[in-house]
């Protein structure tokens, strides 16, 4: 803190104009989580691309593209962060309206993996569109609210037109269809209404009725009842869902408290399926062991502390809300992601930030650290 | 100020916000974290063996490495059986899946190279759920390295070889019985393989490694256990390959002369130590092939079979036929050959003696049997001194010797010469097995001692005395006439020299201490005395026809009739010999048991006549490569068959000068002056007396004949015989009367073509009518 302190100080003496530094803490944490996430991708990926033959048996594979996304990222993230947050609540409305539209592309030009189509081929990489959707949901949802301000108690401005925006996005993810992406999405939105200051009784409401979506949803797809019964009872199908859950409760309880050691896990050997994208941390747990896993979640938690505790000290609310709804994003991710890892969650195609293979995802996720970095910088030196 | 502050403070969070925000914080930044953390600590601390060794589990593949196999070797380190490394080829074709590798190629590849159906190899290739298909078993180095190059060459990770063993038996056939077989799982199967498997077998090793879900090697980390696999021990043998082989070779021969439908066994036993030179059954098989049977029994069952279950069920029964070794498995009535035991039981008992005398009448009575017992010879022998009654195995003489014996110490005898085991009640049959290190001895078979014992009835006695009514085993007999001859020890018969592990050490041995002194060496001398005289006497011995020139052979004569045949009413016979050489001092004896000979094999069916001379020709064989030197008589030196001088190229006195020499006549062809060629061919052996046709100047004119019929010829008129076909004689047994002996076989049969010049080896018997009965 002093240093951003001196920093602030400095920069306001020479022009008052001109923004303060971002918040070098928050950096830090974001850059030594990209850096180690790296480094995992390494380690749980080299077997999978060693003995497939889609990578040309080249080892690095997954490992080197990951090192790309991370500069481009990490470039990206200072970038964004030199954007003044009125910049964001500029292109709100129109980074919404983009995702929708890539949304709605998706099941014409998509490309399938899987059952599902989520993807949209970029040539040098696939993306998703929910990923830009995520981040689209906190800059409108942000920017309205400070719109409606003293009105988000009412029915009518607090939550039909969120209500409308999340239904339209929803409905597009649930056609791909995308449950987790969508999960995500309601809770985020929820989250920017309950910051928003919406009354805490349309939260019940909403609830109840979520839970009434999702045993619609249960009783329509049985593959999502599938996954239910495969986490109430992994061994119970060993060789579908369950597999899968199984062979990372065997990387992470053979890890111990010690763990094996970087580079020598040996679930990664094609028995962990997933293992570099939403199991890589079924492999940190196996090499790294307890004292690592909890190293790194307890980085996580910093980093997201740091965010809230950012948030708190905005001088305006769309700074505000965007920086504690982003930091929410990243902590959903999170807890999500190892919930499922460790069968805490039914199984869900959820990534872990910073750490799971893919592209498009890191350096989204790193851009949505860059605009926190931006509104750090409007916190104005302590008086 | 104040505006810009109240500006400020309205575009401020709000403080429900920032409550708000608290509880996020706590619930996302610490709350929901602390529960990830407990559940990380579950699964990695608490239940960390839990997991750990499951994975483990998975991740551990194990290969066993076999141990080599024993080698077994004969008594002088010829190697019966061994193992050789092979390979078999398999194929993993979930791995062919994987890297997309051609399964057609890979079957035309492996069926041409392997000799395998293409389109077996296609659908073990095809079925892609699988890691392990077998192509072919037990391939030999040279084939695998062809598999090797063609995997290397096509890059085919989904064709595996696998190091395996294969067990071989150079000699095929030989001793088959005795040394056995192994299963595709190297696992002893019969014989001397499966008596000493845990001793042959060694301990598999095994090499454990982690591994992919794939089964292939980890890239940078692996975890290896290896325990190295424990070599099987080596057996070596009592056998001596090369007496075997000459047992086998006259008793095969025997079965092709008097045609003998049920078999044959030969047992020889070193006296001494109970050690077994060789142990015979035939028919036999190729231990390299044991499940294929003789042609002519495939043909048999080709022509009978109504179905092919029916089919598969006798090829079945004819290999357990194959399999089944007569000389332990098979009890008999020994008949005459048993009268050594009562003999020397009798010496030792002193209920006869060199002073006894028996008459034969050609039949005597006997208490408590309704029709008096008969001599084989319908006369009767008249009266005779103990070494005659031997000498013309005299039933009647020996009924009364059974008798002056007694029951009571007659049964005690059969006891300590291991025919019965008392076991405490009376009434019941008795049996006992001479317990020889070998799978498949069947027990004897004897009356109780109730009904044997029985003072009002000595039936059994009286038949007992000269070996009928209850049965034994070859090798009984054979261990109980050794102690006969070998001092008076009953000696443990064994097949196990020694065993020894892989770096020679000798882990044990065989025990030659005796079992129990049956009879004193006295009588033991006497019983060998008397012995000779059956086989040395040409005027009295039932056993002449085993007599070998140059050696002093002991022996006795057996002739029994099933009894159970009998009962059906057929008459069935098995003929025996058992001799023992040299006859002042044993080494070893040596039983031929011929089952059910033809009757129309033109031979008197009799053991003096069919098993003698065929036991006489393998003493021939054997008591020289034991190195057991001759000592011929004059007689038996100028009865001798002749080697034939080479002859070409000497002038024609010299040839004829050599011939003379040789003990060979000759007559000259054509009008030069030195020898051109010669009939037969130099180094033949051939009848002393034979004319030699010697071309001087031309050549003998090629040209096949028709062999004559010789059986029942002498040996001099056979020879004469064949001289007019310009053919040759000769025999295997020993010619001790040229005039006298008769052809009771040949080697080549009557009509063949052969070439003239050729040699036709004869058996000669001594067939006077005093020599033709059931004894």
């Amino acid at each position: 803190m002093e240093y951003a302190g001196t920093r602030l100080a400095r920069d306001e003496e020479r022009a008052p104009a001109r923004r303060a530094a971002f918040d070098a803490p928050f950096a830090a944490l974001t850059l030594l989580l990209l850096t180690i996430g790296v480094v995992m991708v390494l380690s749980a990926s080299y077997a999978r691309a060693y003995f497939s033959a889609s990578t040309g048996h080249n080892a690095a594979y997954y490992f080197i593209r990951q090192l790309g996304f991370a500069a481009a990222g990490t470039a990206a993230m200072f970038i964004l962060s030199r954007f003044p947050m009125s910049f964001y609540a500029r292109m709100s409305f129109p980074v919404l309206a983009a995702s929708v539209v890539l949304l709605a592309l998706v099941p014409v030009i998509g490309v399938s993996q899987g059952d599902a189509k989520r993807w949209i081929d970029l040539g040098f990489t696939t993306f998703q569109p929910s990923e830009i959707a995520k981040i689209a949901v906190i800059l409108y949802f942000a920017a309205l609210i400070c719109r409606f301000r003293a009105r988000m108690r009412t029915f009518r401005y607090g939550i039909l037109p969120f209500a409308a925006v999340l239904l339209l996005i929803v409905g597009l993810l649930v056609l791909e269809p995308h449950f987790s992406a969508a999960i995500i999405i309601i809770a985020i939105g929820a989250v920017m209404l309950f910051l928003g200051g919406a009354r805490l009784y349309w939260f019940i409401g909403g609830g109840a009725l979520l839970l009434g979506a999702l045993a619609v949803v249960m009783a329509f797809f049985p593959y999502a009842s599938n996954r239910i019964a495969s986490w109430l009872d992994p061994f119970s199908n060993t060789q579908g869902v369950g597999y899968q859950i199984i062979q990372s409760l065997y990387a992470i309880g053979s890890g111990g408290l010690f763990g094996l050691g970087l580079g020598h896990g040996r679930q990664k050997y094609l028995y962990l399926p997933e293992e570099h994208n939403d199991f890589i941390f079924a492999v940190v747990c196996e090499e790294l062991g307890f004292v690592g896993a909890v190293a790194i979640l307890l980085l996580f938690a910093l980093l997201i502390i740091r965010g809230y505790y950012l948030a708190m000290h905005m001088r305006d609310r769309f700074s505000f809300l965007v920086t504690a709804g982003i930091t929410t994003l990243l902590a959903i991710q999170v807890i999500l992601n190892v919930a499922v890892v460790t069968n805490l969650a039914p199984c869900t195609g959820i990534s872990l930030p910073f750490f799971s293979y893919g592209g498009t995802a890191l350096m989204i996720q790193l851009g949505e650290m860059g605009i926190i970095l931006s509104a750090s910088r409007e916190i104005p030196a302590k008086t | 100020m104040s505006e810009k502050n109240s500006e400020r403070a309205r575009r401020a969070p709000s403080r429900t916000m920032l409550r708000r925000t608290l509880f996020l914080l706590s619930v996302c930044g610490i709350a929901a974290f602390a529960v990830l953390i407990l559940r990380l600590g579950k699964l990695q601390i608490v239940d960390h063996e839990r997991y750990e060794q499951a994975a483990v589990e998975q991740q551990l593949r194990g290969a066993p490495i076999s141990a080599a196999r024993g080698t077994i070797y004969d008594r002088d380190g010829r190697i019966l059986a061994m193992s050789a490394s092979v390979d078999t080829i398999y194929l993993s074709p979930a791995e062919i899946a994987q890297a997309g590798e051609d399964p057609e190629a890979i079957a035309d590849g492996l069926a041409e190279i392997l000799g395998v159906d293409r389109e077996r190899i296609l659908q073990r290739a095809q079925n892609t759920s699988s890691w392990y298909e077998v192509v072919a078993r037990k391939v030999e180095p040279e084939v695998a390295e062809q598999v090797r190059l063609f995997k290397e060459e096509g890059g085919y990770t989904g064709i595996k070889i696998e190091a395996d063993t294969k067990r071989y038996y150079p000699y095929g056939s030989l001793a088959a019985h005795v040394i056995g077989f192994v299963g595709t799982d190297n696992t002893g199967l019969g014989g001397i393989e499966a008596r000493y498997d845990e001793a042959l077998a060694g301990e598999a090793g095994y090499a454990l490694r982690t591994t992919t879900a794939a089964g292939t090697e980890l890239l940078y980390t692996n975890f290896e256990d290896y325990v190295d696999a424990a070599d099987g021990e080596n057996v070596t043998l009592t056998i001596d390959a090369q007496i075997q082989y000459f047992v086998e070779k006259h008793l095969a021969q025997a079965i092709e002369d008097y045609d003998i439908q049920d078999g044959a066994a030969a047992i020889c036993m070193e006296v001494d130590t109970g050690a077994i030179l060789s142990m015979v059954s035939l028919g036999s098989f190729d231990l390299n092939d044991y499940q294929s049977i003789s042609p002519e029994a495939m043909a048999e069952i080709d022509a009978t079979a109504a179905s092919e279950e029916e089919r598969a069920e006798l090829i079945s029964a004819e290999q357990q036929r194959q399999w089944r070794n007569k000389a332990i498995s098979d009890t008999y009535e020994p008949g005459s050959t048993f009268k050594i035991i009562t003999l020397a039981m009798a010496l030792e008992e002193g209920a006869a003696s060199g002073s006894s005398s028996y008459y034969c009448g050609g039949a005597v009575n006997v208490i408590g049997r309704g029709t008096p017992v008969r001599c084989w010879k319908s006369g009767g022998h008249g009266s005779q001194t103990l070494t005659q009654a031997v000498q013309h195995s005299c039933n009647v003489a020996f009924v009364n010797i059974g008798l002056s014996v007694g029951e009571e110490r007659f049964y005690d005898y059969a006891e300590a010469f291991g025919f019965i085991e008392r076991t405490g009640d009376s009434s019941a049959q008795l049996t006992a097995r001479t317990g020889i290190d070998l799978g498949g001895e069947s027990g004897s078979i004897w009356w109780s001692e109730d009904v044997f014992c029985n003072p009002e009835n000595f039936s059994q006695l009286a038949a007992a005395s000269f070996g009928q009514t209850f049965n034994i085993t070859p090798l009984q007999l054979v261990t109980a006439v050794s102690a006969c001859v070998n001092g008076g020890y009953l000696m443990q018969p064994h097949l196990v020299e020694s065993i020894t592990d892989a770096a020679g050490n000798v882990i044990s041995e065989a025990d030659n201490t005796p079992l129990r002194q049956v009879i004193s060496g006295e009588t033991s001398r006497q019983v060998c005395e008397i012995l000779e005289q059956v086989v040395g006497d040409p005027n009295d011995g039932t056993g002449r026809n085993a007599a070998v020139a140059g050696y002093r052979i002991g022996g006795k004569t057996g002739t029994s009739t099933k009894t159970t045949e009998e009962i059906a009413g057929n008459k069935e016979y098995i003929v025996s010999f058992i001799g023992v050489a040299p006859a002042d001092d044993p080494e070893i004896a040596l039983l031929v048991l011929l089952d059910n000979p033809s009757s129309e094999s033109g031979v008197y069916i009799s053991g003096g006549q069919m098993a003698a001379p065929v036991v006489g020709k393998m003493l021939a064989d054997i008591l020289p490569s034991m190195g057991i030197e001759p000592d011929y008589t004059a007689e038996e030196l100028e009865a001798m068959d002749r080697a034939v001088p080479d002859l070409t190229g000497m002038s024609l006195a010299d040839a004829r000068y050599a011939l003379s020499q040789a003990g060979l006549s000759s007559r000259v062809v054509g009008s030069g002056e030195t020898v051109s060629s010669q009939l037969p061919a130099a180094n033949s052996v051939i009848a002393s007396g034979s004319e030699v046709i010697i071309y001087a100047g031309s050549e003998p004119a090629a040209g096949a004949v028709s062999l004559p019929d010789l059986r029942g010829m002498s040996y001099s008129e056979a020879r004469d015989a064949l001289a007019l076909y310009g053919l040759f004689l000769n025999t295997d047994s020993s010619v001790t009367d040229a005039a006298g002996q008769a052809v009771s076989a040949q080697d080549i049969s009557p009509g063949t073509e052969i070439e003239r010049g050729g040699v036709v080896t004869v058996t000669l018997v001594d067939a006077d009518d005093s020599m033709l009965g059931e004894y």
